[in-house]
């Protein structure tokens, strides 16, 4: 014996709810197809339900009186016919076609889910009809009820399915590889290139489509406005310009030549493959954890500096006449070209930073020193120190050191050359490492395993997994 | 009036003089026609090839059409072929429904763009839809031909340029020729499609002439045509517009501006690729078209151009349309339809880009 | 309303033939028919009265968003239904499901249009040229009236042989005599002298608003003022119906021109399941016409003619059978395949269609199942 609901439909063409009027029959009561079971009014008119069963009336859901929405079960009829284990499901109660929830699913109507008796007259044909009824289940196909309410709104459970459009496609295809434009930038990078000046046919784009991203043109920006020249001016009207040495420029002049000349400096140079590094970097700035972060190849120069440091002590210490000072901290230092002049402020206890830690005390450290602001604090103390001579656009340069430092590492231009991998030429991203050691403290051997340390992380940042 | 006979000859109509036969003879194989004759040979042709095709509209038997676009047709095919219609606009195109279920291949004359809409119920709920309604058991090849747009000088709904209400209806296709060698051939591609097509005659072209390669074959019926090359912005439009935008391109290269123009054709469906090449190349394009602009067959291009070619854009689309307001009095139309001033404005806007 | 002294009328309400009057001249179409041709006028009508009722429950039980019932008119539909020849083409409006019967249509087919799983239901190639519903009030009249010119264009009527002679037939109700559409479809059926039939089934309400609110005369009584002949006919009499209709049948496909039949009936239903008639009309009106109603007279006069309870027993129970298999078909529709969305929006492959089921596959490919 299987239970079935009738749900109240929507019997004018997109009605919401109806109320109960008058019940025409009782529980217990037999019924046929198509008896009238009920008086509804709607909103147009008032309106009587025919039976979509035959069977006995277990319970009428709704009282009189009381308005329900279109798709809420009313009534509750016993399967009379019954064939005899003919397997239908035994409770299509609470399982309406297609797993419909009563009141609230899309699919409001009444939920007919086994072929009534087919027992529309009312004399001697009940029995016809049992046995004209197919035993076999059919779903009953639902409705065009259609209630307006009862659709609960929900996104549908969208698949990244392999193959399926994604929300990050790799290329944007209406950019077709015939394209004759290869500048890819959107609108507003467009804009801003303008405004800053830069030639967007030679910004390096690292946008995942290939597009030239804003950072791209900041960057090219940033070199251009602050290293690069834009124009080239006629000639200065006066014959010559005569600048006081003072203030910065002052300072500046004698560490450098206290540096340079009390020091003695040798450079190194090691290409390396960073395409790996240059990979990680991009990871790092999709993950969620460094959203709004400031990622660059720079942070892993600091880390692989760091890591190198650990491996190569007398790298990180000072010369003083009677001894050097081999310090187990690292002050970080990055030279920073500012409009004023070049300052070196240090990041304290660099060690101790996480990665993330780090790109935020870099990334605080260049606003710092852009805005003008750093303290003198910040420009004590460092150990070590990098110079990001790639923004400039150089490859690489001979650095000269830091007072009170043995080393310095220079990180120019990372750029896409070809490179032998597994026997083939490639393009790979390829740099030029270059780095100036005090001689008095770093020998040849400490400098070069000092530098292929850097070269190593740089070539597989992995490495840092310690 | 004519009426339908089916047993008797048709009658002899005071117009089929020989001199209008010799006159017609001249033409047909002369290479430059205008518009209008253009079409009058494209017709010709359609009927000649196939029995089934009819014309039916109003006045279109003796007097041929009040641009005489089917003058002696039906001297030539009788009134059996080329029906002279009641002044029911609705009558004309449901009757032709009808005739296209019985076999024939129907065309339409709208008398002015302005009349059409009498006619809309049956082309947009009944024309437009009936083959979806029957599933694919039941084609209509339909063709209904309408005198559009301005620069005639004409009184209230005969300037109109009404494409975009029937654009926006699935179930019909629409084309445009600007020139009598594509009005030529496009006329007979309507009438061979199985589709119900509205084929829009830019009436101030009606009578200027141009090469028509009577034995050519055909482009096809919905592509899109650079006829101006260029490289630094690209004009598109439809009908009469096509030669504004050619004007404002000549211009412009006096200028020292290179602008290439597009002569869309095909209003539903829209030819895409030689636009979208285009603009991948100049970057900057500029729509034009007569109607107002609101809701026209222009946004709809600027909108489709932006997304087909988004990274190519140096500027966004502009359009130089109609003013969204009634077709102004016949003095007044010179400053409302765009010509090749107010195009080159808006190029030099996309320019400042 | 407008009942006319000139109504032809050959059975009376009370199921008595009328010898006298209008209806002497059109006998002769009733001597021809055989028993077995009246017994199916009986039971047509009653088949699709018995499937009205079953669709106008099972709209109610939630299976179909409408019903538009055709009770009350089975005899006007059945009688000119069942004039027409085969190759004729008949022209409906939307509530002419006798007529759909009698040309061997599914009538699962009108089922499965106000069900919302289609908008046509049959193919009219298929059901001896009965065409699809046309909703749009009179909007079929000039389609029929094309096709009528087309005939007349190939020569197809007026040959003098009634069996390939063609004629159409378009059924209409009293609102639409106040469309544009049909007065232009008189002026061209007139103009070039169509072989047609117009069949106005005046059932006294266009929805809530009754016949007097479109016309000021009987509507049959306009169609002179167009130059077309025109017959007013009981519609409630299956006989006056078939006979009236046979005759306009024949003098249109003969050569003579258009005719034009006004069937005076009544819509025993409301105009569809959305409507009140409680709320516009009065249970007298309503009585009144029940009480003229065209199956009770009809099945009068076959038993005054020696049918016996057996014929009529056969009839209902066929008739039952009919709707139990009707309501089983019914349960058994599923939803379309989204490509009919597309398919057929154009008889030519076009790039917009094609594009977007293409876009509409990738989409719903790319949801997850609604677990």
């Amino acid at each position: 014996m299987s239970n079935r609901e009738f749900s109240l439909p929507d019997v004018g063409e997109g009605l919401t709810e109806a109320e109960i009027v008058a019940w025409k029959v009782a529980e217990g009561e037999t019924v046929t197809v198509n008896q009238v079971l009920v008086e509804i009014e709607t909103a147009k008119s008032l309106v009587e339900l025919p039976s979509p069963f035959a069977g006995v009336v277990t319970h009428l859901l709704v009282g009189e009186g009381v308005m329900v929405d279109v798709g809420t079960p009313i009534i509750r009829v016993a399967d009379a016919a019954a064939p005899a284990g003919n397997g239908s499901p035994a409770h299509e109660v609470a399982d309406a076609a297609e797993g419909a929830a009563p009141a609230t699913d899309a699919l409001a109507g009444s939920a007919v889910t086994e072929e009534p008796a087919i027992d529309s007259g009312a004399d001697t044909i009940a029995d016809t009809a049992a046995s004209i009824a197919a035993d076999d289940d059919k779903p009953g196909a639902v409705l065009v009820g259609y209630g307006l309410k009862g659709h609960v709104a929900s996104r549908r459970n969208r698949q990244a399915a392999a193959g399926a459009p994604t929300a990050r496609p790799a290329r944007p295809s209406s950019v077709p590889a015939a394209s004759a434009s290869t500048i890819i930038a959107k609108p507003p990078i467009r804009k801003l290139a303008k405004d800053l000046g830069v030639d967007l046919s030679v910004v390096q784009a690292t946008g995942l489509a290939g597009e030239i991203t804003r950072d791209d043109v900041v960057r090219e920006a940033s070199q251009a406005s602050l290293f690069r020249n834009i124009e080239t001016p006629s000639w200065a009207a006066d014959r010559e310009e005569r600048i006081p040495v003072k203030g910065v420029r002052k300072a500046i002049a004698s560490t450098m030549v206290a540096s340079a000349f009390a020091a003695p400096h040798v450079s190194l140079f090691v290409d390396v493959d960073a395409t790996r590094t240059m990979e990680f970097v991009k990871r790092l700035k999709n993950s969620s954890d460094f959203a709004g972060i400031k990622v660059s190849p720079l942070l892993i120069m600091a880390k692989a500096m760091i890591w190198a440091v650990r491996r190569n002590p007398t790298a990180n210490a000072q010369w003083t006449d009677d001894e050097i000072i081999v310090k187990h901290y690292v002050n970080f230092g990055i030279a920073a070209a500012t409009p004023r002049g070049l300052i070196v402020p240090n990041i304290k206890e660099a060690q101790d930073l996480t990665l993330i830690d780090l790109a935020r005390a870099i990334e605080q450290l260049t606003i710092t020193a852009r805005d003008g602001k750093t303290q003198p604090a910040a420009m004590t103390g460092g150990t070590i120190t990098i110079t990001n001579i790639g923004v400039f656009g150089m490859d690489t340069g001979t650095p000269i050191l830091n007072s009170d430092e043995v080393a310095i590492v220079a990180l120019g231009t990372i750029k896409q050359k070809p490179w032998v991998v597994d026997g083939e030429v490639r393009p790979r991203f390829v740099t030029t490492l270059g780095a100036s050691f005090d001689h008095r403290v770093v020998d040849g051997d400490v400098a070069s395993r000092f530098l292929a340390d850097v070269a190593s992380i740089i070539e597989e940042p992995a490495l840092l997994l310690d | 009036m004519s009426e339908l006979i089916t047993n008797t000859d048709a009658p002899h109509h005071a117009g089929s003089r020989d001199g209008e036969a010799q006159r017609r003879r001249r033409e047909s194989s002369a290479t430059e026609l205008p518009l209008a004759r253009a079409i009058n040979a494209g017709l010709q042709q359609a009927m000649r090839d196939n029995p089934k095709v009819l014309l039916m509209g109003e006045d279109i038997g003796p007097l041929g059409g009040v641009f005489r676009v089917t003058e002696g047709l039906q001297a030539e095919f009788g009134a059996n072929r080329v029906l002279d219609t009641p002044l029911a606009e609705s009558g004309i195109v449901g009757t032709a429904i009808g005739l296209a279920m019985r076999g024939y291949r129907p065309v339409c004359e709208i008398q002015f763009d302005g009349f059409i809409f009498p006619g809309f119920d049956q082309i947009t709920s009944q024309l437009a839809k009936m083959t979806n309604r029957h599933e694919g058991q039941l084609q209509m090849p339909v063709v209904i031909r309408v005198p559009y747009g301005g620069h005639i000088g004409a009184v209230e709904h005969h300037q109109e340029s009404p494409e975009a209400y029937f654009a926006h209806t699935p179930g019909l296709r629409l084309v445009s020729p600007s020139t009598p060698n594509d009005a030529y051939w496009m006329i007979q591609e309507a009438i061979a499609s199985n589709d119900p097509v509205m084929f829009f005659e830019p009436k101030s072209r009606y009578w200027h002439k141009g090469p028509v390669d009577l034995s050519g074959s055909a482009a096809p019926l919905h592509a899109s045509r650079v006829v101006r090359t260029g490289n630094e912005v690209t004009l598109v439009g439809h009908g009469a517009m096509v030669t504004v935008l050619l004007q404002a391109a000549e211009l412009a290269a006096s200028e020292g501006t290179s602008v290439e123009v597009i002569d869309l054709r095909s209003l539903s469906p829209i030819d895409y690729a030689p636009i979208v090449g285009s603009v991948q190349k100049t970057g900057r394009l500029v729509v034009a078209s007569e109607a107002p602009g609101f809701v026209g067959i222009s946004s709809e291009i600027a909108a489709t151009v932006t997304e087909k070619a988004f990274y190519s854009l140096q500027a966004p689309v502009l359009r130089v349309t109609g003013f969204d307001t009634p077709f102004p009095p016949a003095k007044l139309e010179t400053i409302y339809l765009p010509d090749a001033d107010r195009v080159l404005e808006a190029v030099d806007r996309a320019m400042a880009y | 309303m407008a009942e006319s002294d000139r109504m032809v009328q050959l059975l009376s309400a009370d199921g008595v033939l009328q010898t006298e009057g209008p209806a002497a001249e059109y006998l002769p179409y009733i001597e021809r028919l055989g028993d077995d041709e009246l017994r199916q006028f009986h039971r047509d009508m009653v088949v699709v009265r018995r499937f009205d009722i079953e669709a106008a429950n099972l709209q109610r039980q939630g299976q179909l968003g409408l019903w538009v019932p055709s009770m009350g008119q089975e005899a006007a539909q059945v009688g000119s239904a069942r004039a027409a020849r085969d190759h004729d083409h008949i022209f409906p409006a939307y509530r002419e499901h006798a007529v759909a019967l009698v040309r061997g249509v599914d009538l699962l087919g009108i089922i499965q249009l106000l069900r919302g799983t289609t908008h046509g239901g049959w193919n009219p190639a298929a059901s001896k040229n009965f065409h699809l519903y046309t909703l749009v009030i009179a909007s079929q009249t000039l389609h029929a009236t094309g096709y009528a010119m087309g005939i007349a264009l190939d020569g197809l009527h007026a040959t003098g042989n009634p069996d390939t002679d063609e004629a159409v037939m378009v059924y209409f109700g009293d609102g639409s005599m106040s469309q544009g559409d049909l007065n232009e479809a008189l002026v061209f059926a007139a103009s070039y002298q169509t072989p047609q039939v117009f069949f106005l089934q005046n059932n006294h309400w266009a929805i809530s608003v009754p016949v007097s609110v479109q016309s000021r005369i009987p509507l049959y009584r306009r169609a002179a003022g167009f130059g077309i002949p025109a017959v007013q006919v009981d519609g409630n009499d299956v006989l006056a119906s078939f006979a009236v209709t046979a005759r306009g049948l024949d003098e249109a496909r003969g050569g003579e021109g258009p005719r034009f039949i006004e069937a005076l009936t009544y819509r025993i239903g409301a105009h569809t399941s959305s409507d009140d008639p409680t709320k516009y009309r009065t249970d007298a009106e309503l009585q009144s016409w029940v009480a003229r109603d065209p199956i009770t007279r009809f099945e009068t006069w076959l038993r005054s003619r020696g049918e016996g309870d057996a014929f009529f027993s056969e009839v209902d129970e066929e008739a039952e059978d009919f709707a139990a298999d009707i309501r089983a078909r019914t349960y058994e529709l599923g939803t379309p395949s989204t490509d009919k969305i597309f398919d057929h929006v154009y008889s030519e492959p076009h790039p917009v269609t094609a594009a977007q089921k293409s876009w509409l596959d990738g989409y719903e490919e790319s949801m997850g199942s609604d677990a």
